[in-house]
């Protein structure tokens, strides 16, 4: 019988639980596709991170349903508050709390069994779309991925838990709420309490996020330029998210107080009844539209520092790998693999096209080291490059011939050296003076130094070897970058473990794919989640909200407000609670764009910068999309269930 | 005077195929202007069908009502609104104030629809407020009134846009004694005072014997009427208990 009535109740509500049961579908395809790439074997084959990226993956997956398992807890107890004068009455009629418990119980379960095979059909499809996405990460060909036992273990075990939360919050507040609670709606404050107070709280936490994201991109660009850890910037990021809450609730409960006193603009039309309506509404829902901003806020932030993070490295990828192998040894202490035997075994692998030896040298004394921060660093030294090795090093990546005629250059490889003050020292070299010529940040890689001088080879000359490099380029074709590398390897002759003193561009292309993909997977898993969830809250919150304000669109109906006239009002009404919370994450990626380009530009990441807008503006289209899409959903149930016409009150 | 509503062979059905219910059946009758007219009968007797036709909520299936000479049976779904909205006002039995706006937000609602200017809604606030003495709540919230000011409200609203046509739906429905005394007191006001014309639909035999004139509906048709004249209300009273005793109605114990 219980059973029944569970049955009856779910396809009765079908309407309510539409949204809701369509997110749930939703999230459980995005855990399904998530979780079986944990497990997948691809993800063995062509990642050089497998177990790295399986449990950072696993870990965003729990978190993610943590947050999915809160979220869906509080839509359930508010889709119970919905029916909760039908629960009073099977309680009236003599059903004990046990009986209602398991009538709600099982329309969960039978809305989670719905949700989880509907999310796991769907999940079917989202796997192979986000493992095409994956493999186009990794420049890998993508073909049917295997769909993994342990891929559905987990989405099943997720799943399941997630329901048992929502389902314990609800059957708490059932087991705990009284006859007459559930029988009498509590009507809603009318009133907001203290405006004045919230309107000076949200123009507080207005100018804080301001400066803070002015803080933020200062910080950051300063950051970068010293090299110094993101702590700050990391910190004040936590605060922006509580500011971003703050001010939410605050606008959520002075706004409207601002609005209405306006006269004129409510003597107009419906304009009093749209703001009363979103008063009321907003100001009852101030903490969850603050919670909602905050994930909707976090979605577009992460996806947009994820994409920079790709772009980033890989636009540092040819500056740090500017040739396709790369030796490093110390001048007069070679350990590891004879070069003549490593070069067979280079050529095992790919053809030598063409190869390179350069030297760097050490003055008997360090001024340059002298006038930086570094000055204290016994490890750290002036090391010089001979010109004519430095120009035959940067002519095939398509640099310029430097030219020092009486001058030296000074390469730094990290940005905080770039700063430094060096314009007063001379070199002096057989009765010959040097001046700094410029300090340049934009070379690629050739050394490990933070810096060092590029000097006329006369200078150099006299000066004591200190490191030996060679550089290799080899001729196009597929590379086995892990086997070569394994192979070049040898045991550390200073501890365990394997060391390797080359370094190929070819596994440095795939480290970095492999990172950014996982990266880029588990930023937009946690995304789009995130996005949805708050979507769904938004779009049940307006449509429990408005099932009150039928009697009020009937009251106008009588009024003399048309169809047409009461669309216009619903649209304001709806558009205003579903914008709220939405405006600022949307516009927080303008200030994301710009924190980024600060910092690409204090990276010297030029080629990044182009791409920053396209990025930003990308995401900003896609949130739009989505939140379009649940709006224009909402809007039509709505206007179908509260604008009244002729014939159909 | 002259004729504000004619009423001609309404008839409406609900339904399709074999189940169809015939709530009107050839409804013919007219009100004048300035005229208090009020309309009984037992349930399912059309009151409400006929209410609902003619404030345009609903549409009828044959015949013609006219208000103020315009035949509204044929009217478009904008013109039907701005109609509701100009010529008509509303008195319901919950009284159907908006629980989100103030007293005054409620009663000058009307005006805002058709988008009157400022001072001129304030202006007939204040002419409607007096007269309906709600001046001291026009701050309050309807939650925060008793049931008999909700309903003085109500009238305000109903009256604020100076209607052709006062439509009433059991006004006193939701009332007590006292406070449906009091109501009917205030349409009568309304009636005499103001110029407002009438239409209220009720099964209380009290408050019919307001009105100056009643119609009986039976089985969605006009069976009969009264009319005071120059008689008293009580002896209007009788007759009205007369009638519905004769009609079988609820009210035959009297």
């Amino acid at each position: 019988m219980l059973c029944k009535l569970a049955l009856r109740n779910v396809r009765r509500q079908v309407g309510n639980y539409l949204i809701y049961f369509m997110t749930v579908s939703f999230t459980v395809a995005m855990l399904f596709a998530v979780s079986n790439i944990i497990f997948s074997e691809n993800l063995k084959r062509y990642t050089l991170m497998e177990n790295d990226g399986k449990y950072a993956l696993m870990g965003v997956v729990l978190l993610i349903s943590f947050v999915v398992a809160f979220v869906l807890s509080y839509a359930t107890s508010f889709l119970l508050k919905l029916r909760k004068r039908e629960f009073g009455m099977y309680l009236t009629l003599g059903m004990t709390r046990k009986n209602i418990l398991a009538v709600f119980l099982t329309e969960n379960a039978i809305l989670g069994i719905l949700s989880l095979a509907a999310g796991l059909a769907v999940g079917l499809f989202f796997y192979q779309g986000l493992m095409a996405l994956m493999m186009r990460l990794l420049e890998m060909q993508f073909a049917l991925a295997p769909y993994t036992p342990g891929g559905v273990i987990l989405t099943v075990v997720m799943v399941a838990g997630i329901f048992l939360l929502a389902s314990v919050t609800s059957a708490l507040y059932l087991k705990r709420a009284r006859i007459y609670d559930l029988l009498h709606t509590a009507k809603h404050k009318r009133d907001v309490r203290h405006p004045l107070l919230w309107l000076l709280v949200t123009l507080a936490c207005l100018a804080g996020i301001i400066s803070g994201l002015w803080f933020i991109g200062a910080e950051a660009e300063r950051n970068v330029l010293n090299g110094e850890p993101f702590d700050a910037v990391l910190n004040a990021v936590l605060v922006m998210g509580l500011l971003i809450i703050l001010f939410h609730i605050g606008l959520a409960r002075s706004l409207i107080y601002a609005l209405l006193k306006r006269k004129r603009m409510c003597s107009r039309g419906a304009n009093t009844f749209v703001l009363r309506s979103l008063s009321g509404a907003l100001g009852s829902n101030s903490m969850m539209l603050g919670c909602l901003a905050f994930l909707l806020a976090f979605a577009v932030v992460l996806v947009n520092f994820s994409f920079w993070q790709k772009a980033g490295q890989e636009a540092e990828l040819d500056r740090s790998y500017p040739y396709d192998i790369w030796y490093t040894g110390e001048a007069y202490f070679r350990t590891g693999i004879p070069a003549s035997e490593a070069e067979e075994i280079i050529g095992a692998y790919g053809e030598i096209e063409s190869r390179y030896t350069y030297r760097l040298y050490r003055p008997k004394e360090d001024v340059f080291r002298q006038k930086t921060r570094w000055s204290d660093y016994e490890g750290m030294a002036d090391t010089y490059m001979k010109l004519s090795d430095f120009n035959r090093l940067i002519e095939p990546l398509g640099y310029e011939e430097v030219e020092l005629m009486g001058e030296y250059l000074l390469v730094s490889n990290i940005p905080e050296a770039g700063t430094e003050d060096w314009a007063g020292i001379t070199l002096h070299h057989r009765g010959k003076s040097y001046a700094l010529k410029e300090v340049r940040t934009d070379y690629p890689v050739f050394t490990y130094q933070y810096f060092y001088v590029v000097a006329p080879d006369e200078v150099v000359e006299d000066l004591e070897e200190e490191m030996y490099y060679t550089v290799y380029s080899l001729k196009e074709g597929d590379l086995d970058a892990a086997a070569l590398l394994e192979e070049l390897s040898y045991p550390d002759p200073m501890g365990d473990g394997m060391v390797c003193d080359y370094k190929l561009r070819e596994y440095g292309r795939q480290e970095l794919h492999s990172v950014n993909a996982f990266l880029v997977i588990a930023a937009l898993f946690a995304a789009a989640v995130f996005l949805f969830l708050a979507m769904a809250i938004l779009a049940l919150k307006t449509l429990v909200g408005l099932l009150e304000d039928r009697p009020g669109y009937e009251i106008l109906f009588r009024l003399g407000m048309g169809e047409r006239q009461q669309g216009r009002t619903l649209f304001r009404q709806t558009f205003g609670f579903f914008l709220l919370p939405f405006v600022m994450p949307l516009l927080l990626s303008i200030p994301s764009a710009w924190v980024i380009l600060r910092i690409a530009r204090a990276s010297r990441m030029e080629g990044l910068v182009s791409r920053v807008p396209v990025m930003t503006g990308a995401t900003a289209l896609v949130v739009t999309l989505v939140y379009l899409l649940y709006y224009v959903a909402v809007y039509a149930l709505a206007k179908r269930a509260v604008v009244c016409r002729e014939g159909r009150k | 005077m002259s004729e504000i509503l004619k009423i001609t062979n309404v008839t409406k059905y609900y339904g399709s195929g074999s189940v169809v219910t015939k709530a009107l059946d050839g409804v013919s009758f007219s009100v004048e202007k300035g005229t208090f007219t009020a309309i009984m009968g037992p349930s399912g007797s059309g009151k409400s069908t006929l209410l609902n036709v003619i404030s345009t909520i609903d549409r009828i299936s044959a015949g013609e009502i006219y208000v103020e000479g315009k035949q509204i049976s044929g009217m478009k779904e904008d013109a039907l609104s701005a109609f509701r909205r100009d010529r008509l006002g509303f008195i319901f039995q919950e009284y159907n104030l908006l629980d989100t706006l103030t007293v005054e937000e409620n009663i000058v609602l009307p005006l805002n629809l058709r988008k009157e200017s400022l001072e001129n809604t304030r202006r007939e606030l204040m002419r409607v407020a007096q007269a309906l003495e709600v001046s001291e709540q026009l701050k309050k919230f309807p939650g925060e009134l008793s049931g008999g000011q909700r309903q003085r409200v109500a009238c305000a609203r109903a009256i604020i846009t100076d209607p052709a046509l006062v439509l009433a739906d059991e006004p006193t429905g939701a009332l007590d004694s006292r406070n449906a005394k009091a109501l009917m007191q205030t349409l009568a006001s309304m009636n005499e005072n103001q110029g407002s014309t009438i239409l209220m639909v009720t099964h209380d035999p009290v408050a019919a014997s307001y009105g100056g004139r009643v119609l009986f509906l039976k089985d969605g048709r006009v069976f009969g009427e009264v009319c005071k004249g120059n008689r008293g209300r009580r002896e209007m009273y009788r007759e009205i208990l007369a009638v519905t005793a004769a009609l079988g109605g609820e009210n035959d114990v009297m």
